[in-house]
């Protein structure tokens, strides 16, 4: 007699949910919910910003398993409580629920903002936003050039370094190195938070001449005099600027969202408040962890794991690939115990990261995961550490 | 005048400095902001910051593993 299947909707369509769809399929009745029916290679954004590459893009119904239930449509709440999901036009009830809303630009927490990015845009919001910051990168002449990080919580934390470091070799290879002045600001106490990597993005910051402004918590934009203002005190003139917008989460879960919309969630089981039922996942967990799609790709595996009864938990590993120009890159690999491995920039890490924007509907589709077993176990942090020291 | 306690217990470095930033974005000059941390590098961070932002360290101290640094916040 066949066993009728779990009920198992998966709020949001990213990374994590598409991967998630691949591992319960089988063994669950899944059905997946997205307000929007296309999937972006994320990454790519900063090549479209500083290279004027092309986007890459998928319809996400190609990405996921035969068969499955596809909805298209909004989800404006999620009532854990009564099992209850509200979207424009209905509702759903499950027996597990996942929560992968991600996380965007909130361009309005910080006054001028949403000028700054209507004019200049950036590597953290849509193809138009990476194009207009192409646009503007490419008319650019010299000057002051402000890039960085305007809020603590946002996603790919590598990013803003990278986004620096690919503007001055776009800048050298133009010849307007010498007229341009590079500010890179940021509200952590150094240039890249974790101390090993930052002995890194210092050094190369230093040898680039790029300036670096630490404790910078963007307070104010103000277009019209082209100054960006912290919270501790100091301002910058910028002629060019990029700055990464602070995020915020879908604030959809009653009661476990938190200030920023993040979903209030337990750190090793992926469960939200005491509910075994439901789980997040992703860049929308309130989680001190790297919002990455590395993260929400190691943390579906322990989610469907938990779905089948499986104590699995989650380590809090990282593994962020960062691109440091000129064809050199490191990742960024740690958990929760394990501080950041001090793996040297290099061209072989450059090539891996190249091969990510290939190998990306692959990984998303599960066809990788033999290859990402091996990969992670080797690259476990403690195991790297102890031999790195 | 409030007492602003954050709560950074188990957030390794840089989570605790940054749970104080986003503290200081809403207080005003008289607010004593206290952050608890388990992460040592708390320690050094927060002075670097008192420094930067021209704010005043009161006491640092442990008490059941828990680092607690008070910060009278005197300019903003």
């Amino acid at each position: 007699m066949e066993v009728e299947k779990k009920k198992l909707v998966i709020v949001g369509c990213g990374d994590g949910g598409i991967m998630l769809s691949h591992h319960t399929f089988k063994d669950f009745d899944v059905t997946i919910i997205d307000k929007s029916t296309m999937h972006y290679f994320q990454p790519w954004q900063l090549h479209i910003a500083f290279a004027g590459a092309k986007e890459k893009k998928i319809e996400k119904k190609k990405l996921l398993p035969r068969g499955i239930n596809f909805i298209n449509k909004e989800v404006k709440s999620v009532d854990l409580a009564n099992r209850k999901i509200i979207f424009d036009g209905g509702e759903l009830s499950y027996e597990y629920v996942v929560i992968d809303t991600g996380s965007t630009g909130d361009y309005s927490k910080i006054p001028g903002h949403q000028e700054l990015f209507n004019e200049f845009g950036d590597t953290h919001s849509d193809t138009a936003g990476a194009e207009r910051l192409w646009s503007k990168v490419r008319s650019f002449s010299g000057g002051d050039a402000v890039i960085g990080i305007s809020y603590p919580t946002y996603k790919c934390p590598p990013s803003p370094n990278e986004a620096v470091f690919l503007f001055e070799e776009y800048l050298r290879k133009h010849k307007l190195k010498d007229k341009t002045k590079i500010t890179f600001i940021t509200p952590f106490p150094r240039a890249y938070p974790a101390e090993p990597i930052n002995e890194f993005v210092e050094k190369a910051m230093k040898e680039r001449d790029i300036n670096i402004i630490t404790f910078f918590d963007v307070e104010s934009i103000d277009t019209k005099n082209k100054t960006i203002s912290s919270i501790e005190g100091d301002t910058v003139h910028y002629d060019f600027a990029a700055l990464v917008p602070p995020h915020k989460g879908a604030g959809i879960v009653k009661d476990f969202s938190d200030d920023d919309g993040f979903v209030k969630t337990d750190r090793f089981k992926l469960n939200i408040g005491n509910y075994d039922d439901a789980f997040c996942m992703g860049d929308a967990t309130n989680i001190q962890t790297s919002k990455s799609a590395v993260t929400a790709h190691i943390e579906s595996g322990v989610i469907s794991d938990r779905l089948r009864g499986i104590d699995s938990k989650f380590d809090g590993r990282t593994n962020c690939p960062f691109e440091f120009g000129y064809h050199k890159a490191t990742f960024v690999i740690s958990s929760y115990t394990e501080p950041a491995v001090k793996l040297k920039p290099s061209t072989t890490n450059y090539i891996m990261k190249l091969g990510m924007k290939y190998m990306a509907w692959q990984v998303l589709k599960g066809n990788m995961d033999w290859f990402f077993k091996i990969y992670f176990s080797i690259t476990d942090p403690a195991k790297l550490n102890k031999k790195i020291k | 005048m409030a007492n602003i306690v954050v709560d950074a217990r188990g957030s390794s470095c840089p989570g605790p400095i940054v749970e104080l930033s986003k503290a200081y974005r809403n207080a005003k000059v008289g607010d004593i902001i206290e952050v608890w941390a388990t992460d040592p590098g708390i320690k050094a961070d927060a002075k670097a910051w008192a420094e930067k932002t021209k704010n005043q360290i009161i006491e640092i101290k442990e008490e059941d593993g828990v680092i607690k640094v008070s910060i009278k916040i005197v300019s903003r």
